[in-house]
């Protein structure tokens, strides 16, 4: 296919089933917030280089403005709408909102789509402050508190281990 | 309850962090259209027009310079002057290309990749002319000019302070006097959502725009004046809007565009930049070269301070015009008594893109100056900094304070018990270990005026627009509020703040409180919007008077309706209640009543329940503080680690301690990043070489280091409530704290003139010369 003809692509979107009609090039990111009116991934530098539009896809944090819509076919992609279990929200949601981790929100659902892939993946609170949230640029909160909020979010969900 | 002074998790965060924020970019409407920008490839040149035969994109429309020009009646404004100016406007595209971006014609169709696709067929013809990027360059005889009216590139000259010859008799006087040259690297404020717009005509014939801006009732004034649309036919709305730091505050002209392709295609069109448009159109800051001279006692009493000040504005002179210079002028005297101080200010046009309003607006260059010339006097005479800032400051007994710089008067507070407290944050933090990196401890005093402002005084100063605020605080029937503002957020958290103001006045919970604002057609009038760290010094000011005449209204219905004196009613809790009783009803009992419109106090019979009060403040208001920072520098490499950091703020009274950490913190980071990281780079022919985020270095999680803030509370004399604005003091902070500690790691001699960033490369040689 070339760049401009179109293709339907199918794939699973926080958890059910998704079509849509793209062009070869449209981007994974345009695909969610455009086809499937996906709007809380947020697209902020189309060059891979600032984390905004991180969605999971089949259990890693992807930046979904440097993957093609059609590279996500037959995929498990969840994104920062599918989180929240009816109002109540994430643990690392949670945790950003008692820590003041977010001021424009604008590159929050990125790092939040990003901090939940590794905590499901086990990773330590170390590597998610350094690498995980190293990965991500935020112009508000100069990430002091969204390093409180990793802390927190950590700590409750190490605890709700333990609990089970 | 009492709201002020909580630190209440903000209301506003919930649907933020749901993913169900309403960003300029997520608004959908039928039949939209998407627009593309065709800008210029080259630095100067005589525009002679496009060529569009190459478009190939079905259906795509392309409006060039003539079209764009013929659609508007008018230009789009410059609304401060200064001394000298000649640039009061500009038209949608000049005649001419003045640097690498400018936007030359707008290109719109089905889609944004398929209009993406059309501009860039787009040829755009110019005729290239010599150019000049470099402020020293510009100023130079024989220098490519970018105005027939200027024969200098100067685009307005004045003085600020002390005459010359009052200056340097204090010099001649001194003891000892010491020169240096600061070069402070251009900056991109860099929001991480980029501007955008979408503007929609509707079937009545109204413009209806939604877009990324900090000043919606600005955008709509000149969007009329402009388009020729009357005011009352325009309605501007910002949705959530991601982040601002000034960049935000008027109508550019690649919006412009969209909005008039709309209005020609009777279509919905939205624009959005990406992130290369935003290094390159969106307006930059700082890039000051500034000549300081200080004349000192040998007993380290600050005598004169004589500063020379070039700003390279860009192509043409942005929305607040020389702006930031003059308030760099106003405020460079800082925290100290000096016997002289003089600003020649200059500024100049190159090929480069404008320069405007970013986070510091001149404040930040100010503390960065005096700051420097404190340490270097104090490197001078080998004494303590701290020692040499204390000897000098303006004490808690002579304030109010008119310094050198008229009318700039500052309000109250005790600079030196902020800078001693910073220096026991200091003093606690563990040695570090021995590791053969150099250590530097910085400090940076300042004040910061903050909350434009008092009108009265725009017109003395060349600012064409007031800067006062109201607000409309309606109860509705069943006790609920809805509080209408003027200004329009971007991450500070308003929807929180302002509840709280609101809530202690009306003896409400902050759940019954509702912000409105950010609509030209709901909001009332702000020609700044929210700016200059004035959203709680004055739209704060203006919501407590507001919500306070509507407090007097429901105790004298009360007091009707229970058979007591005003005076006599408390608020609180959801009821009013006779002092010392038990006997009340609740806030919706009287609000009702309000509404039915009978039996309402003699003197008091004017049905519903809602009170506006517009507040024009006395007074600027002056928050201050001392910032203090550790560095530690490699020498091998050069790379700078800021390992540990202090802020003692005094904002007046505080309304949410945890939001005005977070606006510290955030802040602070910019500061840093400018002393560190982030500099716009243009080659010498003109063209932009920092276009991504992989060139233009923001500071990452690991950039910033935790920050201990410590909040004294001096209230405002002026602001109701007593708030001083603080938005923007972090920045102004700690960009010369960061400097001054990397300064103190390094020998002196190396130090006293000064580029930044201090990057690695600039560090190293610093160490190691240029050799």
């Amino acid at each position: 296919m070339t760049a401009t003809d179109h293709r339907r692509v199918e794939l699973t979107v926080n958890g059910a089933p998704l079509a849509v009609e793209v062009e070869g090039r449209t981007l994974l990111s345009d695909a969610l917030r455009h086809g499937a009116g996906l709007t809380g991934t947020h697209v902020a530098c189309e060059q891979g280089a600032c984390g905004a539009c991180t969605v999971v896809l089949d259990g890693r944090a992807v930046r979904s403005c440097l993957m093609l819509a059609v590279q996500a076919e037959g995929t498990e992609v969840r994104t920062v709408e599918g989180l929240a279990d009816g109002a109540s929200l994430h643990a690392v949601q949670e945790a950003m909102h008692r820590n003041h981790g977010l001021q424009c929100g604008f590159c929050t659902p990125g790092i939040v789509m990003s901090l939940v892939a590794a905590a499901e993946a086990g990773c330590t609170i170390d590597d998610a402050v350094d690498e995980v949230l190293g990965g991500h640029l935020c112009r508000c909160t100069g990430y002091v508190n969204i390093r409180a909020a990793v802390a927190d979010a950590w700590a409750v969900l190490d605890g709700g281990e333990e609990d089970r | 309850m009492t709201w002020v002074g909580q630190r209440l998790p903000r209301l506003e965060d919930p649907r933020l962090l749901a993913g169900r924020g309403r960003y300029t970019d997520d608004v959908d409407i039928p039949g939209l259209l998407h627009a593309a920008i065709v800008r210029s490839p080259v630095p100067h040149g005589e525009l002679l027009g496009i060529d569009a035969s190459e478009v190939d994109v079905p259906g795509a429309v392309v409006l060039g310079p003539d079209e764009l020009n013929a659609a508007c009646s008018g230009r789009i404004p410059v609304v401060w002057h200064m001394p000298g100016d000649f640039q009061r406007d500009h038209p949608v595209v000049d005649t001419r290309v003045r640097f690498v971006g400018e936007p030359v014609a707008v290109v719109v169709a089905a889609d944004r990749y398929q209009a993406e696709d059309a501009a860039e067929r787009v040829l755009v013809e110019v005729d290239d002319l010599p150019s000049v990027v470099d402020t020293r360059e510009a100023l130079a005889p024989g220098a490519p000019l970018l105005y027939a009216e200027r024969p200098d590139n100067v685009m307005s000259r004045w003085d600020t302070g002390d005459s010359a010859e009052h200056t340097a008799a204090v010099f001649a006087a001194a003891e000892r006097t010491v020169s240096f040259r600061l070069d402070l690297g251009r900056v991109a404020g860099s929001p991480m959502e980029p501007r955008g717009i979408v503007a929609v005509p509707e079937p009545d014939g109204r413009l209806t725009v939604w877009t990324s801006t900090q000043a919606p009732h600005a955008v709509r004034d000149t969007l009329a004046s402009v388009t020729g649309l009357p005011q009352h036919r325009i309605r501007v709305v910002a949705p959530d809007v991601g982040g601002g730091f000034g960049l935000k505050d008027h109508l550019y002209e690649d919006e412009l565009m969209a909005c008039l392709a709309a209005l020609h295609l009777g279509r919905p069109v939205k624009w959005v930049e990406d992130r290369y448009e935003t290094l390159v159109a969106t307006h930059q800051a700082r890039g000051e070269t500034v000549d300081v001279e200080v004349a000192f006692d040998l007993d380290g009493r600050l005598r004169g301070l004589h500063v020379r000040a070039f700003r390279n504005a860009g192509a043409y002179l942005a929305h607040f015009g020389g702006g930031p210079l003059f308030t760099l002028a106003g405020m460079v005297p800082e925290s100290y008594t000096w016997d002289a101080v003089r600003t020649e200010a200059t500024v100049v046009a190159t090929n480069t893109t404008p320069t405007g309003s970013y986070r510091g607006f001149g404040q930040t260059q100010a503390v960065f100056v005096c700051e420097r010339a404190v340490e270097v006097v104090a490197r001078e005479l080998g004494v303590d900094p701290v020692d040499i800032r204390l000897r000098n400051m303006i004490r808690p007994e002579q304030q109010p304070y008119a310094t050198r710089c008229a009318p700039i008067t500052y309000d109250n507070g005790d600079y030196g018990a902020a800078l001693l407290r910073a220096r026991e944050i200091a003093s606690a933090w563990p040695e570090p270990p021995d590791d053969g990196r150099l250590r530097g401890l910085g400090y940076a005093s300042y004040v910061h005026m903050a909350g434009v402002g008092p009108s009265q005084g725009n017109p003395h100063v060349g600012l064409d627009v007031g800067s006062w605020e109201s607000a409309i605080a309606r109860m509705e029937p069943d006790g609920t509020v809805r509080l209408f503002v003027g200004t329009s957020p971007q991450g500070q958290g308003h929807a929180t703040t302002f509840v709280q103001l609101a809530a202690d006045r009306l003896g409400v919970d902050v759940a019954d409180v509702e912000l409105v604002h950010s609509d030209t057609d709901r909001s009332p009038y702000s020609a700044y919007g929210t700016a200059a760290s004035r959203s709680i010094a004055v739209g704060g000011g203006a919501v407590v008077q507001a919500t306070s005449a509507l407090a007097d209204r429901l105790r004298r219905i009360a007091a009707e309706m229970l058979e007591a004196a005003p005076a006599d009613i408390v608020l609180g809790g959801r009821r009013a209640t006779v002092a010392g009783t038990n006997v009340s009803l609740t806030i919706a009992e009287v609000a009702r009543r309000a509404w039915q419109g009978w039996a309402l106090p003699e003197g008091d019979e004017m049905p519903g329940l809602e009170c506006r009060f517009a507040y024009d403040p006395e007074q600027y208001t002056f928050s201050f503080g001392t910032h203090v920072c550790r560095v530690a520098v490699d020498p091998t490499t050069g790379i700078v680690d800021v390992e540990r950091y202090g802020v003692v703020l005094d904002c007046g009274t505080v309304v949410n301690p945890t939001i005005v950490e977070g606006q510290v913190h955030g802040g602070v980071a910019q500061g840093l990043g400018a002393a560190l990281l982030e500099e716009i780079v243009v080659d010498g022919d003109g063209q932009p070489r920092t276009t991504t985020f992989l060139d233009y270095l923001l500071p990452v999680s690991a950039s910033v280091p935790d920050i201990e803030v410590v909040l004294t509370e001096t209230p405002s004399p002026y602001t109701p409530g007593g708030m001083k604005g603080m938005g923007e003091g972090g920045t102004n902070g700690s960009f010369a704290c960061v400097a001054n500690a990397v300064a103190a790691a390094l020998p002196a001699d190396a130090v006293r003139d000064l580029a930044t960033p201090l990057t690695p490369s600039r560090v190293w040689h610093l160490l190691h010369g240029r050799g």
